[in-house]
């Protein structure tokens, strides 16, 4: 009957705020997410990346990330590091932390956002030593 | 299966035609649509009924602005239901391995890089958006010395990492690589190396998901 008059969703309501921890903070993550979702912690990535799952929600909406606090209203797509992608693509199931077979070199760097627009942006420059030089005249 | 039985009306229906074609000049006497033929569907619109409970009901309609209301009522359904789109950037989009996004170039596991500046990439790439120089290095073997892609000539057809006989230039899975200048978007071989130590756990596990069809 509940289900009938849709008070299973008011009830779900209440579930939602109870798990992201109160009305506060279930209002700040609606502000830094435009969503509240229930769901069941799948991992965190060392860059305080959460990632969420729930089979309740279609494909498609039923992996979401939630980027780290320090980020607050900065997050950015870019900020999905590349162990994860996969996993937040869809292209797999296993997700890193239950993958043993995921390569892990000493060379690997760790992640950057997209850095366009800031200090630290990508600017091209060469890589070869000149062809030909301007002529110095007094330059014996 | 409609769809063919009014093919086969327009081709055979040499009874059907003539009586519509005849009804579209005629004026007031036969204004009773013919019974559709056995098997035939009547796909035009029909008039309205005008018997005194339709014209009863049409009017009460107007009215009383059911329609408008029905309407309504459609939109407040749609604001309870589960929207089709996906919160990007919290949601994503499902992908394929195959996805061919920004460039990277690999290494080997020991850390040397894989290019060996056979130029391969360079000459199939369709918008000679590639520029290689190569030059021996110290210990004798053959790199680059420049490995520059321009990616707002790249067209991301993927023959680059078709032709390199060493997977050494792949497109990787990201694209999210957008920028604000263009030149940003000059690729050099140190950018495109760096790419490379990002993404490789992510390029390695796509490469094996699809190592059958290599």
């Amino acid at each position: 009957m509940a289900k009938y008059l849709g008070l299973d969703k008011v009830g779900k309501l209440f579930q939602i705020i109870q798990q992201s921890g109160g009305l506060r903070a279930a209002y700040k993550k609606l502000y830094r997410f435009d969503e509240l979702k229930i769901g069941s912690l799948v991992g965190t990535d060392k860059y305080g990346n959460k990632y969420f799952e729930n089979p309740y929600y279609f494909y498609g909406r039923n992996r979401w990330v939630e980027y780290a606090h320090h980020q607050n209203m900065d997050y950015d797509g870019s900020q999905i590091p590349a162990e994860w992608f996969g996993w937040m693509h869809y292209k797999t199931d296993l997700p890193p932390i239950r993958d043993g077979a995921r390569v892990q070199h000493k060379w690997m760097a760790s992640h950057s956002e997209n850095l366009s627009g800031t200090k630290e942006q990508y600017m091209p420059y060469t890589t070869t030593k000149p062809k030909y030089e301007a002529w110095d005249p007094k330059k014996k | 299966m409609s769809a063919i039985k009014l093919f086969s009306l327009t081709r055979n229906g040499n009874r059907a035609i003539p009586l519509c074609s005849s009804r579209a000049y005629s004026t007031s006497k036969d204004k009773e649509i013919l019974p559709p033929l056995k098997g035939y569907k009547y796909v035009n619109n029909l008039d309205p009924a005008m018997d005194i409970t339709s014209i009863t009901n049409r009017a009460a309609q107007q009215i009383f602005w059911t329609e408008l209301l029905s309407g309504f009522g459609v939109t407040l359904a749609h604001i309870f239901k589960e929207p089709a789109t996906i919160n990007y950037p919290f949601e994503k989009g499902p992908l394929s391995p195959r996805f061919r996004g920004e460039h990277a170039l690999r290494r080997y596991p020991s850390g040397e890089e894989r290019c060996i500046a056979c130029k391969l990439c360079e000459a199939i790439c369709p918008a000679q958006a590639i520029t290689i120089e190569a030059e021996e290095r110290a210990d004798g073997s053959r790199r680059t010395t420049r490995y520059d892609i321009d990616m707002t000539k790249c067209i991301y057809c993927g023959f680059c990492q078709e032709a390199c006989p060493v997977d050494a230039i792949v497109e990787g899975p990201n694209f999210e690589f957008s920028t604000e200048t263009h030149e940003e978007l000059l690729y050099n071989k140190e950018k495109l190396l760096s790419n490379g130590d990002k993404w490789e756990s992510e390029i390695a596990s796509n490469l094996q998901a699809d190592h059958l069809y290599r």
